[in-house]
């Protein structure tokens, strides 16, 4: 039905997507600040992060090859959290404490991902397709994960629940929380597995150019038992250590101005009206129609990169 | 527990909260948002210039035709050369795209910068850590300057 519903838009638009020399240069930057105005608005009302939108459906939507989409996606992941983590740290939220465990190891990994993904594409015949396949699984998971992931506002974490790392490197932290009118003062525990998983989360960011909050929330919130305010707010501190992936990209030649400047303008002001709309209109609905949007976008990517290595016969155009 | 420098206050009716934020945050906080302004200045305003005039080191027509291209075969189509290294971008800022990518340049080291002021204000046990991670973003920055690839 997915597959369908694609082929009917794809007949509908096909001289704008396929539309290559003969469209006007003005259309795909204008449309890539639109796209992201659109994503920077829901991505406050839905609470799915707006870097894990751009890739899959960029992928899909635009005639950019994916080593530019990727590029992109990172630019506005950093860009995004470096927005937003000076204000965070302000308020006691986004604690550098948890952020200097975690990065060491996720800095490499995701420099390694950022490494990986480019040297697929580049190195195998098939290694563009490849990338949509793995990239649509990693967004299926992504959906399963905020579908059926739980949150706990403020989680107990005993004395005897500290791990010795947690209490060795005296990790704590406090915030003022309105709704209790109280400061909350936090601490961790599960600090070396959760080290370990920020490994694989950071390898994953880095490959595919996707924003991490979708897994930083929930492991911060429900391994190391933080409070999910703190959790969303470090974990767009967390996604600031993807900025050294950006070099991979740059001196791969993977960076055009004429992608990234509308894409990082769009979000940008987008993010700014998603705030002001998430007090209005209600947020289930919003979440449920992006979760929607984001389990198609990873069906297609599987779809297109199994048409591409001929592994199913052609089912969509465009490939 | 750290030193108390900074105290953010929160005033509800006639009580007063605070919270602590301990120097190192602030410092890195403070540091980051300054840079990061810096950065999207750098980014947007030469961008949008080179959008509209077309004119930079990559004409913006040539780039719209080869954009689906891989980034390695774009590359060898648009400017009959194989890029790595910064020296690409580095070596045209007088171009307004390379410019922009500059600022991007700016934003991706703003974390590192950030850290360095932090690491001033760090306890010994994070200075360790944030040593670390200062030494792994110069690592990833500067690798292909150091190893050529």
């Amino acid at each position: 039905m997915v597959a369908f519903a694609y082929a009917g838009f794809y007949h509908v638009f096909d001289d704008v997507i396929v539309g290559g020399d003969s469209m006007a240069w003005w259309f795909w930057p204008l449309f890539m600040f639109v796209f992201t105005l659109l994503i920077g608005i829901i991505s406050p009302v839905s609470g799915v992060g707006g870097g894990v939108l751009f890739v899959p459906l960029s992928t899909i939507i635009t005639p950019f090859n994916i080593d530019f989409i990727r590029g992109a996606g990172l630019v506005m992941a950093v860009t995004s959290a470096l927005s937003s983590v000076p204000y965070l740290i302000r308020k006691g939220l986004a604690n550098i404490r948890i952020f200097a465990i975690i990065a060491p190891v996720m800095v490499i990994t995701s420099v390694v991902g950022g490494w990986v993904g480019l040297w697929v594409t580049n190195a195998y015949p098939n290694g563009k397709y490849l990338i949509k396949v793995l990239l649509g699984a990693i967004i299926l998971l992504v959906f399963f994960i905020m579908v059926s992931s739980k949150r706990v506002e403020f989680p107990e974490v005993k004395e005897e629940d500290r791990d010795s790392l947690s209490k060795k490197l005296n990790i704590w932290g406090e915030y003022y929380e309105p709704d209790l009118d109280a400061i909350i003062e936090y601490t961790t525990k599960n600090t070396p597995i959760a080290i370990v998983t920020f490994a694989v989360i950071g390898f994953v960011a880095g490959m595919f150019g996707l924003g991490a909050g979708w897994a930083n929330v929930p492991v911060l919130n429900m391994l190391m038992g933080v409070p999910i305010k703190v959790a969303t707010a470090t974990s767009m501190l967390i996604i600031t250590a993807n900025a050294p992936a950006i070099g991979i990209y740059l001196t791969k030649g993977a960076i055009l101005p004429l992608i990234v400047v509308p894409s990082i303008l769009g979000i940008t002001i987008g993010a700014r009206i998603g705030a002001k709309v998430a007090e209005i209109i209600k947020p289930k609905f919003v979440r449920w129609l992006v979760l929607a949007i984001l389990f198609i976008a990873g069906v297609l990517n599987i779809i297109k990169g199994l048409q591409g290595m001929h592994v199913i016969p052609p089912i969509l155009p465009g490939v | 527990m750290a030193v108390v420098v900074e105290k953010e206050k929160e005033e509800l009716g006639t009580e007063l909260k605070e919270v602590i934020v301990e120097p190192m945050n602030y410092v890195f906080g403070k540091i980051m948002e300054i840079l990061t302004i810096i950065g999207l200045i750098a980014m947007f305003v030469p961008g949008i210039i080179y959008i509209v005039t077309g004119k930079g080191y990559l004409s913006r027509d040539v780039v719209v035709k080869y954009w689906g291209l891989k980034a390695s075969a774009f590359w060898k189509k648009v400017m009959g050369i194989k890029v790595f290294g910064y020296s690409w971008f580095l070596s045209h800022l007088t171009a307004t795209d390379c410019l922009s990518i500059f600022g991007v340049c700016i934003l991706a080291v703003t974390p590192l910068i950030s850290l360095i002021g932090a690491e001033v204000k760090a306890d010994k046990k994070y200075k360790v850590l944030i040593g670390i991670l200062i030494i792994e973003f110069l690592f990833a920055i500067f690798r292909p300057i150091l190893m050529g690839h």
